[in-house]
């Protein structure tokens, strides 16, 4: 296999409602992805989409309706997707159209507009349930994770404080991303515990809103690299994807399997022998406050159910000894879901080649790496990238 | 075991109904927003131009898929068009019968790439591909900004 690197990233401002059209949403992430990598679209072999279920955007096929933003007129041009997933997925599809040989330079472009779906994304999330077990029953998707964050919470003792810090410290990190559309410089942990009600124990500020948003990334061989004479580039050195059961009811909801054996894949390729050692700061998913804790014991990078300490502590703070989230996250920045690429996949470009600006982490960082999360809460992909 | 039988009724088996209750408002867009004010204001078609390639876009863009750049400059579609292919519906969208026949045209426009699909505001036994054309909006106070400003294609004057 050979050798890939990321040479560039973009992505735009996410906003609960944007005037663009997703396809014009694409073309700004693109031609920033681009840009930042001193390429032209004729330097690109191939274009990889990654966009969630057609029912948010309300368009049929979204992955061929949003080809031309993404660059994708008159090449080889794939969509993919698993669920939230492909926010971190799609450029593992890229990686591997690198890395096998069949493309030098490939386009990976993730983008969301659930703001068109009325009167709120929830009415076609509601359709992941089973059609005859759960949907008679009238259940909102937040019941589920309701259920994992309680039971999480009950195995453990974890403390309902301990899991908004990871909303508090996520929004405050967004304050310095210039597309975050839940920044708060301001925010405390009370103002979590005092927001409104959604399903015991998901309150309003434990949850990443639905937004509109795109994000892109550009992939290079190394030969390309090399030849191009990139500077800018970080390096995939682990790829990794794992799904759990079908029935979210044959599901651990304390420990996400799936994730570790992601994770272990991607270790395995990336040589990390010791993940809480040798991995300077991941990007973790985090639609929830529970879930940045959930994922990072499933990313190994925490003992089982001590995630919530390692937060309070100041462990996983940007100048910590293992910043988590220091893009800010979904929990700061926004959930257009496939496009939080741009702080999964986006961000561990610019903090290992030192463009994260305000969010750099302050001390010298080599290894990152990011994890999304999809479909029924039951898909796990992981990335590792090396400076 | 399977349904041995034939059968177009569901409801004879256990079954559970249900719907998918979504409702959308599609944003326009920017080159959309450009392109239906001056519809809804000047009752005209705009397009956007990439001066690099040479191409005008209809309906418009932000952005050329050639070359990739940012357009920004739009321009006026030459009003007369030509019918590239056409369809007489006899059926609306849910098998119901349409009388009379409808006629539904693509009209594409000279040194535009792209085209429009609208109502052939002709008679079937009139309508022919290659037959040329110009839009018919309706009268201001009836525009909106939306595709239905156009009422369809009408025969240009200097066609039977």
């Amino acid at each position: 296999m050979r050798k890939v690197g990321v040479i560039g990233a973009g992505m735009t401002i996410f906003r609960r409602r944007l005037q663009e059209t997703g396809k014009e949403m694409c073309f700004e992430a693109t031609r920033m992805a681009l840009d930042s990598a001193g390429l032209s679209i004729g330097d690109v072999d191939m274009v990889v989409n990654g966009t969630a279920p057609d029912a948010f955007d309300g368009v049929h096929m979204k992955g061929e309706y949003l080809l031309d933003g993404c660059g994708g007129y008159r090449k080889p041009y794939t969509r993919v997707f698993t669920g939230g997933g492909t926010g971190v997925f799609s450029t593992i599809a890229g990686w591997w159209h690198v890395a096998s040989g069949l493309a030098d330079v490939v386009l990976v472009v993730n983008e969301e507009k659930m703001s068109s779906c009325q009167p709120h994304p929830q009415s076609v999330f509601a359709h992941i349930w089973d059609p005859i077990l759960d949907r008679p029953l009238k259940p909102n998707l937040v019941w589920i994770f309701a259920m994992e964050m309680n039971r999480y919470m009950t195995v453990y003792g974890i403390k309902k404080e301990d899991i908004a810090r990871v909303a508090v410290k996520n929004k405050r990190n967004a304050v310095g991303h210039p597309c975050a559309q839940l920044a708060d410089a301001n925010i405390t942990v009370d103002d979590v515990l005092k927001s409104e009600v959604m399903a015991w124990p998901v309150q309003r500020l434990d949850i990443s809103p639905p937004s509109d948003g795109a994000s892109a990334v550009v992939l290079a061989s190394d030969d390309f690299i090399r030849r191009r004479r990139i500077k800018d580039r970080a390096w995939i050195s682990g790829v990794g994807w794992c799904i759990d059961s079908t029935m979210w009811t044959d599901r651990d909801l304390v420990f996400p399997e799936y994730v570790a054996r992601a994770a272990k894949m991607a270790y395995g390729m990336a040589k990390v022998r010791d993940p809480r050692r040798e991995i300077d700061f991941a990007e973790p998913y985090d639609p929830f406050d529970y879930k940045e804790l959930h994922h990072l014991e499933g990313l190994l990078l925490a003992k089982k159910g001590e995630a919530p300490t390692l937060t309070r502590e100041g462990v996983t703070q940007r100048d910590g000894d293992l910043p988590v989230c220091p893009s800010g996250g979904l929990m700061g920045v926004g959930n257009p879901i496939a496009a939080t690429m741009g702080m999964k996949i986006g961000e561990l470009f610019w903090q290992l080649t030192g463009q994260a600006g305000k969010r750099q982490i302050p001390h010298e960082v080599r290894t990152g790496v990011s994890q999304a999360w999809g479909d029924l809460m039951q898909y796990g992909c992981v990335v590792v990238m090396r400076a | 075991m399977t349904f041995l039988e034939r059968t177009t009724d569901a409801r004879r088996y256990r079954a559970w109904e249900g719907n998918m209750e979504a409702d959308y408002i599609y944003t326009s867009g920017l080159a959309g927003q450009r392109f239906f004010v001056a519809l809804r204001d000047e009752g005209r078609l705009l397009a956007a131009r990439c001066t690099a390639c040479g191409l005008d876009y209809l309906p418009p863009r932000i952005f050329c898929e050639e070359c990739f750049a940012e357009l920004t400059e739009f321009v006026p579609v030459p009003p007369e068009g030509q019918v590239a292919s056409l369809t007489v519906a006899h059926q609306d969208r849910t098998g119901a019968l349409a009388s009379p026949p409808q006629v539904w045209a693509f009209v594409t426009f000279k040194g535009v790439r792209g085209g429009l699909l609208h109502r052939l505001l002709a008679t079937p036994d009139a309508a022919r591909p290659g037959m040329r054309v110009h839009i018919r909006v309706r009268p201001r106070e009836a525009r909106t900004g939306t595709i239905a400003d156009i009422e369809g294609f009408e025969p240009a004057r200097s066609t039977k």
